[in-house]
């Protein structure tokens, strides 16, 4: 059995330990709730923009836009969602486990620290890397977002993917890859979007009136589809924050349950050592007792 | 008959109502929309954004964005959107004033954010359009 002393020293360790993850869990929560309800709050905006669009669609074959053209795919364009700091259990790893798969292929933006890190330990084509606050303001995300238009418009890559982790609950955060540009079926893409935010799908009040545009198609179309890239990956973004911030909670929450469970085991193995020094000084005394 | 009217901004949605007609700001001019109004979509311009709403007249001061009009629904999708009401009119021209001052210094240094010009040139725009709401509401009433 160790000495007493030792055991003491550790007690001390694991409840400092223990105290800091409790302090970290308390953060990540108060920040969790900030993130989901800027999520929340955004969904509406998410959905009516892609509604839109998606009744724009078809008035849109035959005219030009850079964003619609369908092209041969030689390099994607990849878009990593991780955090900045670690401590949030597998949160990161899960994202990079899909990065493998596509290395070859895709050229990559990173947006957090741990993406950076990631891509070049990996030796992956990294573009560029970007940090955001976890505020998350528009004006950071816009840069990342024209960043990675202006690659597309120039040919260097040949879709614009984001891989981010998506948001289901506080205990279940799924890495998903969905790719925004070219535009593939919107209806799909809304379908798929209803779902992940639980929305009913409405049934669409008929109307078979032909759309009116005004002033013209063209237009409209010169900004609807710039704007909606931005949004998405803005509302993305701040899912994967929401996402961050819950994945540390859970992480933190169980260190610093085990931790507690560690202090419990310490403690019984300290009390069983001052007991069996106990016993052994009484023992002692008795015997010397006897001897005299 | 009637509309349901749906504003939507990036903070969430600003206003849903089932009214009885709206008359948007837009490109090409203000425009008037009752029931069974024709299949439009359009772009919206910052401005005043009325509502006839049981009856009522009501206001909203909205920025720029987009406006669908489908068989019974008018969905607004704009950068910003306030009651006329809930303007404090004075607050409006303080922020204003020093939203151009924090301009005027940004576009002397040159390498200033654009992202960040854009943001307060955006944030010029929408107080504008809250403060001729505003002044035409008071016009109104008086």
């Amino acid at each position: 059995m160790k000495g007493l002393r030792e055991i003491k020293g550790r007690i001390k360790a694991v409840k400092n330990t223990a105290q800091i993850t409790k302090a970290m869990q308390l953060v990540a929560a108060s920040k969790m709730k900030r993130a989901q309800d800027n999520a929340l709050a955004k969904r509406p905006y998410s959905l009516l923009l892609t509604e839109i669009l998606e009744s724009v669609a078809p008035k849109l074959e035959g005219l030009k836009h850079p964003l619609l053209e369908k092209r041969t795919i030689n390099k994607r364009g990849v878009l990593v969602v991780a955090t900045d700091k670690g401590l949030c259990g597998a949160l990161n790893s899960n994202l990079f486990r899909s990065i493998l798969a596509m290395r070859e292929e895709a050229r990559f933006v990173a947006i957090g620290r741990k993406a950076t890190q990631y891509l070049s330990l990996a030796s992956c084509e990294l573009l560029a890397d970007f940090t955001v606050k976890d505020s998350v303001p528009f004006q950071e995300v816009r840069m990342v977002v024209e960043y990675m238009m202006k690659l597309y418009e120039d040919g260097e890559i040949d879709t614009i993917e984001v891989l981010f982790p998506s948001f289901k609950n506080t205990l279940v955060q799924e890495p998903i890859l969905e790719t925004l540009v070219p535009f593939g079926s919107l209806t799909e893409g809304l379908k798929a979007l209803r779902k992940r935010h639980g929305v009913e799908e409405k049934p669409h009040a008929e109307d078979n009136r032909e759309m009116l545009f005004e002033p013209t198609v063209q237009a409209i179309l010169d900004e609807l589809p710039t704007l909606f890239v931005k949004h998405e990956i803005y509302y993305r973004i701040l899912e994967a924050k929401a996402s961050e911030h819950s994945a540390r909670m859970v992480a933190m929450k169980t260190a610093t349950d085990n931790a507690n469970n560690l202090i419990d085991d310490l403690t019984l193995e300290y009390n069983k050592a001052r007991q069996a020094n106990i016993t052994q000084e009484i023992l002692e005394i008795s015997a010397a007792s006897m001897a005299s | 008959m009637t509309l349901l009217l749906e504003i939507v901004t990036p903070d969430g949605r600003a206003y849903s109502e089932r009214v009885d007609s709206v008359v948007l700001p837009t490109e090409m001019g203000e425009v008037g929309i009752l029931p069974g109004h024709i299949p439009l979509t359009t772009k919206l311009v910052p401005g005043e954004l009325q509502v006839m709403h049981e009856g009522k007249p009501q206001s909203l001061a909205v920025d720029k964005g987009f406006v669908q009009v489908s068989a019974e629904k008018v969905a607004v999708l704009t950068e910003a959107a306030i009651q006329v009401e809930d303007i404090d009119i004075q607050e409006v021209l303080e922020a204003q004033r020093r939203a151009r001052e924090a301009l005027e210094e940004a576009k002397k240094e040159h390498d200033m954010n654009p992202a960040e010009i854009e943001t307060l040139e955006a944030f010029i725009r929408f107080t504008a359009a809250q403060q001729k709401a505003k002044e035409k509401k008071r016009r109104d009433v008086s």
